[in-house]
Order: structure tokens, then C-alpha cells, then sequence
């Protein structure tokens, strides 16, 4: 474990109790975790030009990429806000202006810095949204084409999932400690 | 797995005169031949589901429209689709204070994530089938039509035979021409070609109605140039195409589809009959009962590594050869006398004049590293023309001049090798040992640009 101990030194990132964010993966610039999200190791979060703030019930697969990335067009400062209950898969490229609840970002799949992603959104593996765009709600983008269609439910909540993680990743990675409570975080900040 | 890429640079001449990469030939053991996919004769083993593997015969196979009954595609990507378990509560009728939990099936694409409910297609409480099925609208029709060509075939049939037989006995078609009572056909066992009788035919070829022509449509409502196009509820025309007797415009539209059976081929030399592909019958199965592909038996050439070219230069390539039989083999090269392709050469190619050996496929030992190898001394080579050995492979000097200014640079020349036939016919000839035979290949190269 080279890398251990690296993201603790960083003093802007703020874990909520309950979120499991393994000390192998690189979390840089001012970052908020909320409580139970999932945080695999050897993932990426950058908050260069602004803080991420990162809600409930998320899992961040290994080597994604989150940045909140500072484009010409001035919106630097502003906050990337990840909502609840999101799914990066592996791979993931995200520099996403805003990326609401219940979406899924395939492995792979890349979403570019000038796009907001709504809720209930599946970004298929490999798929990339480069221009600027609000992606509407429950849309799923799949297949070499990028082809879109809407569907009638959002993805489900992958509560097991969260639940399997929680018991398992303690076990066989060294986990950053959690420094916010939870209530108080999420209307603090 | 580098014999998969780049394939068409060196190309083997087919016994059919097409030029095809080595790993599309099949070399039939019994004409010594190279055979192609064109010049081979299909035959189709049995029809089955690429999903669950379930193999039909063809006769039940085009009952059910060349579909399987239990798997389906999905209408949107055209992904096989999954069938996906939840739980259903309802309360009981009995007692209202329990429910009943009964578990329901729908099924889902992976890939695209459509599901059965997307469309309002009401869960199964099966897992498999029981999936309502669609009413061809024309299904009416198309089976009258049907009907109407297969008694076509039959009085075409018949009268083909009455002509035969006319030929012999010209006084049985004037006894039937006159109404004559058809006994004696009857009792010469002939009852068959007495019930297709040209009454019969015509009978159905009146009832059927013809086809109408449209010459005028209904002019598009005005919504469709007022209302914005919702193109997430249109169905796109890959979607449409997909299901041609339905061809359903709108997303709610689109039902599940039965996937596709896939055929089970053999292959058969055109000339011998004797089979070259034959696979096992199990679909489960990967194996072959018989596989007679040209890179199991001829050595395969390639091209080492690219190599730059001047017009009317020399350049030395390097080409390799690989042994994929387990003896020792012997392999001249030689210029190709009388070529009738002209057009192909573009480059003047200095071949080694000296046999060639190529060390027997010794499938152990390819998986040992060993640098120490005294191959090289063992087969005598002479340095100028052998690059290197490596087990079964060498790696072999030739000299090719550009005869073009630019463009691609492209040799060919005669592949003789070795083939020890253990065909059975060949092994049963007195001595046990196998035959040796010389085989000839034309092998086109294409070495690169100038």
C-alpha cells in the first residue's frame, strides 16, 4: 500500500458517516462524500476548478474518473453536485456540470464537461456525450451509435449492492475515516 | 491468433481460380486440393436456437416460421432479451389480512433496457413462453396464396407426368380427355395422378381474388406538419423492418420478437462428395467430427515484417513458413510458369533455388522456452537464406525488385510441400506408412506500398 495514506492528508475532503471511501484511490481539491456511498479503491475525484459534492447511496466503481473540470467558458467555481443513488461503473470518465439522482454511467462511458445529466439516466458502456445538453429524464443512451430512447422507470436502487459492499470492502482495503456526521453534513454544507 | 489479422495479404489460389487467405481454404484430403466456400456445397445438418441450443428438424423448424418458441429479441437493439423474476402481492380474496405472493416473470434487454413493460405487456407467471402472440393481419391471404401456389405446383407436376406418360400411351390421356371413366388408371395404380386433374386446379385458381393495385393514398393529416415530430415515441425503420408484417410506427407498438434459428452446416467437395466440415452433432458441442481446413495441412506463409521499396531496386523481405504437420516437411518455392494472371505481379521476386525443411508441429515442446536450440545445425541451413528456425517455423530471405514507380508491391510465386495422406483410402494401400504427396499451391503476396 504505497498510496496509503494519501487522500487523508487532504484536509477539504469531508466524509459523511457511513460512506465507505477506500484509502487507495485519489481524491483531490474540495470534495463532500455523503453517507453511504461507496467509493472503490483506485478511483479518481478532482475538484479543480470547484468543490464535487457527492450525495447518498452512490457507488464509484474502480478507475473512474469524476472532475469538475474548469472549461473556457467561466464557469469555474461553480459546484459539481452528484445527487443520490448514482452508479459509476468501471472505467467511468465524468466531468459532468451537474448529475442528478438514480442515473447509471456505464463502464467506459464518458460524459463531457458541458452536459447535465438529469435523473434516471443510463449512459450505456462506451457511449460518449461530448456536446452541451441537458439530458432529459429516464433517457438511456446505448450502443456503438449512441442511439437514445426513453424508458418508463428509472433504474432501481442498488441498496443489496450497497449493503454487500459495506460488509465486504472493510475487510480487504484500509477505509479514509468518516469526519462529518451525517444530519448535520448534508444541511451544513 | 496473428493468422486472423491482416489476412489478405497473403492470399492462396483457390481450385476455383479465387484467391482467398489461408484460413478460408479447406484442403480436401481426397481430390489434394485446395477448396473455397464458394466452390463447396453447403448443406444445411439442422436448424437451431443460437440462445437455448434447442435443435428442431427442418420440417418443424419451418412450421414455426424459423423461429425458436421460447427466446426472443428485443425490438428496439435487437439484443436477446432476459427474463427477469419479481414478486407480485396481491391480497388474499379469502382473508384480507394476508397477501398472497406469487412470483411473476418479464422479460428485459441488457443492452438497451427495454422491458416487456415499457410496451404494457402484462407480466407471465411462467418463466418461459406463454407470451402472447401477434395476428398477421394478411395471414388470411398469405395462406390462400399459398394454397393457390402449392396446387400450381401440384398441376404443374401432374402435367409433367401426364406428358411423360403420354409419350408411352397416348390412348390414357384421350381416354381421360373424353370423360372416360378413369378405372383403368385406378387399377394401374395411378390414382394419384388421377386426383390432381386439371378440375381440381382450376377450382382453387378461381377463388383466389387478385391483388389490388393501390393508385392513390390518403394525404398525411394536417398534425403531422403543425405538431412537432415526438421521436422518442417513433419507432425507428430498423425497428419497423424488423417485424414486416406489423411494422409498428409508434414505441408502444413494438412487440417481442422470436429470435432467429441459425443452421448447422456441413461442407462437401463438389468433385469426391467426401465431407470437409462436419460438425458434431451436439449444437452444445464446439468439437468437429470432421475439419479438413487448409491451415491444418498446408504450411502457412507470411510476411515477417514491413519492408520499404524502391522502383527497380532490390529489397530483401523476409517471409515466414510454418509447419503445421507433425513430420518434418519439405517446401520449394518456385517462379509460376505460363501465369495467367499478369495483372497481379507488380515486382520481380529472387526465390531460394535450395529445398527447404520445416520441422514437424511438436505441440509440447512450442509451450517450452528454449533459446538454446541447436535446430539450426540440425537441418544444415545455410545462413544466407535462412533468417531463422524457431520449432516449427522459419524465417526464409527472398529478394523482391519492384517493377512499378508506386503503388503496391505484389509478388507470386509456387508453394510445393509435402502432404502425407492419411486418408484411409491411401493408408489401406499395402505399405502402412503414409503416402507422400507433392502439393502445389499458387501463393499471391502483397508486400506493401512503394
Amino acid at each position: 500500500m504505497a498510496s496509503h495514506g494519501k487522500g487523508t492528508n487532504n484536509p477539504n475532503v469531508k466524509i459523511a458517516a457511513g460512506a465507505m471511501v477506500c484509502e487507495d484511490c485519489e481524491l483531490i481539491g474540495d470534495i463532500t462524500i455523503g453517507s453511504r456511498t461507496i467509493i472503490h479503491p483506485k478511483a479518481k475525484i478532482v475538484a479543480e476548478a470547484g468543490p464535487i459534492v457527492i450525495g447518498d447511496f452512490n457507488i464509484i466503481e474502480e478507475l473512474v474518473t469524476i472532475t469538475n473540470k474548469s472549461s473556457s467558458d467561466g464557469n469555474s467555481g461553480k459546484v459539481l453536485i452528484i445527487g443520490n443513488n448514482n452508479v459509476f461503473e468501471v472505467g467511468a470518465n465524468v466531468e459532468a456540470i451537474r448529475i442528478g439522482d438514480h442515473n447509471v454511467i456505464e463502464g467506459k462511458a464518458s460524459v463531457g464537461s458541458q452536459v447535465e445529466v438529469s435523473n434516471g439516466c443510463i449512459i450505456g458502456a462506451g457511449c460518449q456525450l461530448n456536446m452541451p445538453e441537458l439530458v432529459p429524464e429516464n433517457t438511456v443512451v446505448y450502443g456503438g451509435k449512441c442511439e437514445r430512447r426513453t424508458q418508463r422507470e428509472r433504474p432501481p436502487a442498488q441498496t443489496l449492492q450497497i449493503d454487500f459492499l459495506t460488509k465486504i470492502l472493510p475487510n480487504y482495503h484500509y477505509l479514509m475515516k468518516p469526519n462529518l456526521q451525517p444530519r448535520q453534513a448534508s444541511v451544513k454544507k | 491468433m496473428a493468422t486472423y489479422m491482416d489476412v489478405n495479404l497473403v492470399k492462396y489460389l483457390c481450385s476455383c481460380g479465387k484467391k482467398f487467405p489461408i484460413c478460408r481454404l479447406y484442403l480436401c484430403k481426397h481430390c489434394l486440393k485446395p477448396r473455397c466456400i464458394d466452390c463447396v456445397q453447403h448443406e444445411v445438418d439442422t436448424p437451431y436456437c443460437p440462445n437455448c441450443l434447442e435443435t428442431m428438424p427442418t420440417g418443424e423448424a419451418k412450421l414455426k416460421k424459423n423461429r425458436c418458441s421460447n427466446c426472443f429479441d428485443c425490438p428496439v437493439c435487437g439484443h436477446t432479451l432476459m427474463t427477469r423474476a419479481t414478486t407480485h402481492t396481491t391480497p388474499n380474496p379469502e382473508d384480507p389480512t394476508k397477501v398472497i405472493t406469487k412470483k411473476m416473470y418479464y422479460m428485459a434487454c441488457g443492452f438497451c433496457r427495454w422491458t416487456t413493460r415499457d410496451v404494457n405487456l402484462p407480466d407471465q407467471s411462467v418463466a418461459t413462453g406463454n407470451w402472447p402472440e401477434l395476428e398477421n393481419p394478411n395471414s388470411k391471404r398469405i395462406s390462400t396464396l399459398l394454397d393457390n401456389y402449392r396446387a400450381m405446383a401440384q398441376i404443374e407436376k401432374a402435367e409433367r407426368e401426364r406428358k411423360k406418360y403420354v409419350k408411352r400411351r397416348s390412348h390414357l390421356y384421350l381416354q381421360e380427355k373424353y370423360g372416360l371413366p378413369s378405372s383403368a388408371m385406378k387399377r394401374k395404380g395411378l390414382s394419384s395422378l388421377a386426383s390432381l386433374s386439371q378440375k381440381d386446379g382450376d377450382k382453387v385458381l378461381g377463388e383466389l381474388e387478385p391483388s389490388a393495385t393501390v393508385d392513390s393514398f390518403e394525404p398525411l393529416p394536417n398534425d403531422f406538419f403543425t405538431q412537432p415530430a415526438a421521436l422518442d415515441k417513433t419507432t425507428k425503420l430498423p425497428n419497423r423492418l424488423n417485424v414486416p408484417e406489423f411494422q409498428p410506427e409508434e414505441t408502444g407498438k413494438l412487440h417481442i420478437i422470436h429470435k432467429h434459428l441459425l443452421m448447422r452446416k456441413s461442407l462437401r467437395c463438389k468433385e469426391c462428395e467426401h465431407n470437409l466440415i462436419k460438425a458434431d452433432f451436439n449444437p452444445v458441442s464446439i468439437k468437429f467430427k470432421i475439419q479438413l481446413t487448409a491451415l491444418n495441412h498446408v504450411p502457412e506463409l507470411r510476411i515477417l515484417n514491413p519492408c520499404t521499396f524502391t522502383y527497380n531496386k532490390e529489397s530483401v523481405v523476409t517471409l515466414t513458413l510454418s509447419n503445421p504437420s507433425v513430420f518434418n516437411t519439405t517446401v520449394t518455392l518456385a517462379a509460376i510458369e505460363n501465369e495467367t494472371d499478369t495483372d497481379y505481379c507488380t515486382g520481380k521476386i529472387d526465390l531460394p533455388k535450395k529445398e527447404l525443411v520445416l520441422a514437424g508441429r511438436d505441440e509440447p515442446s512450442m509451450h517450452v522456452y528454449d533459446d538454446s536450440s541447436q535446430a539450426h545445425l540440425d537441418f544444415k541451413d545455410d545462413p544466407k537464406v535462412i533468417a531463422f528456425r524457431k520449432a516449427n517455423k522459419i524465417g526464409f530471405i527472398v529478394k523482391v525488385t519492384p517493377l512499378v514507380k508506386e503503388g503496391d508491391v505484389r509478388v507470386c510465386f509456387l508453394l510445393k510441400h509435402e502432404f502425407r495422406n492419411t486418408t484411409v483410402a491411401a493408408l489401406q494401400s499395402e505399405s502402412k506408412e503414409p503416402e507422400i504427396v507433392w502439393l502445389e499451391h499458387k501463393v499471391y503476396i502483397s508486400l506493401g506500398q512503394i
